[in-house]
């Protein structure tokens, strides 16, 4: 009972992972507080639900789609407005996010109405048991792989790569790689698509798991705060032991204490972690 | 007496003239749409407080209303006791609250503040929800105020408008004292500030405080004319986004800047939902987006320097630009 109630806590916490990497990165890199993060899961859960529903496209094969489409989303949303405003004070672009999720989801709203929606694939039911107690769901497993798959790759692009080098300076000191030849409005459009890729792809997995609706990115933005503090910035595997972390309390918590008090425990550990440790666990103390 | 000063006196006098007389107009509905465009007023100002003067942009300002509608409920269906009482205990323990909370939250800052707060509302929707003396989702009911449906329209406007009143005479005081120069000092560098010998973490809750008893007097309001309360509702994290994007598009750190953000947004809002019944939501969102870009510093920035048109815009966008 409680190897199965930590096995659902583990693998919930790797969505969790892969919803707050893109925040993550973008907090971390510009010091946007995306409020709209949840919204851009949203929408990746839609590509996911439409091309499924309309064109019979796989689940997991949509995923590509998705991270595609909200990565050049992504690329057009800093490039053509964030960076509009990215130097005036960090409140201003906190409050441009906050229009952009009103946008996005009231545009969701309009088009797909309010209905909550739900992928049925045939496989979705699948899963195999260890032993006698606990029962894995496969399809779980399958996205729990991927996130780490997904997060390896990012760790790739960000340390290996010529773009994960602007990335970085830019992070460091804005004049100091625009005097090195870093193209910084691309870069930060670049940053910003990456994100929200990652996103898109944490959409997908979620509408193969759960029902979804326009209006679901609220509490997901939330959840990607939490995880994003528990862990905190600057690392990658900030997000990863942050998700886990919340994963894990969430499934303990609702066992003991009911399902009703996982926000509470969620959000006052939340509250917790900034007072006691502003930068996180993993951060050092200030 | 200055000019400006005399100017400013009459233009005040004018506009609680007119508040006071809106009632008038002898329609229930609009005698309520004021009473809901005070209620942001002071939400608005409120904040104003210490997400403008004070530079904390608190994200939960929601969780003072909430507690000011939950004190009025408890307090009048369960204690049984007058509004009279009421209302003034919702202030103050709003205020209790923002002091409790204060001290270990105000020592982050920037985004982190912001984030503390918008848990702590979150964290106390949760509570609130579960608890047996909120009655958890199902809301509790408010005895009714014994007064013809006239009569209790114009009481509801008449309180709220009293608060609105209230809240600014509040900060304008606020503003002429040292206490309001000190909060202007820790927005602009609190470290100076505080080697200034000005004792940082007092102000900052006291502002924090301050910015609570406002709200929870609302909230008061709210809930009696309600009757019915909800936490889904005065916990709403809307109600928090509603109130800055008033502030900041009125213009934070001026005295009048969220009454005019609150007028003008409950205006359009009610004009966009009268003409686009289902997307009123989305032509809000990409207003936001707009007044953000073209005018961060507030219209009342606009007004004030007499500047319009294209240039004050892409003067904006060049400043902030990279």
């Amino acid at each position: 009972m409680l190897l199965q109630i930590l096995i659902n806590g583990l693998l919930k916490g790797g969505l969790y992972a892969l919803m707050a990497i893109g925040m993550s990165l973008i907090w971390g890199v510009m010091d946007i507080i995306n409020i709209a993060h949840g919204s851009f899961i949203m929408l990746g859960a839609f590509v996911t639900y439409w091309l499924f529903t309309l064109l019979g496209i796989d689940p997991f094969l949509s995923l590509f789609f998705s991270v595609g489409l909200l990565f050049i989303l992504g690329y057009g949303i800093q490039r053509y407005l964030i960076n509009y405003v990215i130097r005036a004070s960090a409140f201003i672009t906190l409050i441009l996010a906050f229009g952009i999720e009103i946008f996005i989801n009231n545009l969701a709203l309009v088009a797909w109405t309010a209905d909550v929606r739900k992928v049925e694939v045939a496989y979705g039911a699948a899963n195999f048991s260890i032993g006698h107690w606990v029962t894995i769901p496969t399809v779980r497993l399958v996205a729990f792989g991927l996130v780490i798959l997904i997060s390896l790759l990012f760790f790739f692009i960000l340390n290996r790569t010529h773009l994960g080098r602007s990335i970085r300076a830019t992070s460091q000191d804005l004049d100091g790689a625009r005097l090195v030849g870093v193209d910084v409005a691309h870069t930060y459009a670049l940053t910003f698509g990456l994100g929200i890729g990652a996103a898109g792809a944490a959409g997908t997995l979620w509408a193969i798991l759960f029902p979804i609706s326009p209006m679901m990115g609220g509490i997901l933005t939330l959840r990607s705060f939490v995880v994003v503090i528990i862990g905190g910035l600057g690392s990658m595997l900030g997000p990863i032991i942050g998700g886990l972390a919340l994963g894990l309390t969430e499934s303990f918590g609702s066992n003991w204490f009911g399902s009703t008090y996982s926000d509470l425990i969620g959000f006052t550990i939340l509250v917790l972690v900034l007072i006691i440790r502003p930068k996180g666990i993993l951060g050092g103390t200030d | 007496m200055k000019t400006k000063t005399i100017k400013i006196l009459v233009g005040c006098g004018i506009g609680l003239v007119l508040a006071g007389a809106f009632p008038l107009v002898d329609n229930n509905f609009v005698i309520r749409f004021g009473t809901d465009i005070l209620m942001f007023a002071v939400l608005a100002s409120a904040w104003n407080i210490i997400g403008g003067y004070t530079g904390y942009a608190s994200f939960g300002n929601v969780v003072f209303f909430g507690i000011g509608a939950y004190t009025t409920a408890i307090l009048m269906e369960k204690g049984g006791l007058p509004f009279a009482v009421a209302y003034p205990a919702a202030g103050l323990g709003a205020a209790l609250f923002a002091v409790i909370i204060g001290l270990p939250v105000l020592r982050l800052r920037g985004h982190y503040f912001a984030i503390a707060t918008l848990g702590v509302a979150e964290a106390m929707k949760a509570l609130v929800q579960n608890l047996e003396i909120t009655e958890g989702n199902a809301g509790i009911y408010l005895p009714m105020l014994d007064l013809s449906v006239r009569h209790q329209y114009w009481f509801f406007y008449y309180m709220m408008l009293a608060t609105a009143v209230l809240t600014l005479l509040a900060t304008h005081l606020m503003l002429k004292a040292k206490f309001g120069y000190s909060l202007i000092a820790i927005r602009e560098n609190e470290q100076a500030a505080d080697s200034a010998g000005i004792n940082t973490t007092v102000a900052k809750t006291a502002a924090f405080a301050m910015s609570g008893f406002f709200t929870g007097l609302a909230g008061s309001v709210y809930a009696y004319q309600q009757a019915f309360i909800q936490p889904g509702p005065v916990f709403s994290v809307g109600m928090t986004v509603k109130m800055i994007v008033m502030a900041v598009f009125g213009g934070m750190g001026r005295l009048f800047g969220p009454l005019f953000g609150a007028v003008s947004i409950e205006v359009i809002s009610e004009f966009l939902s009268d003409y686009f019944l289902v997307a009123h939501s989305l032509f809000f969102g990409a207003l936001v987006i707009l007044a953000i870009v073209f005018t961060p510093k507030g219209v009342i920035d606009m007004v004030t320097r007499r500047r319009f048109g294209i240039a004050y815009f892409l003067q904006n966008i060049r400043e902030h630009r990279i």
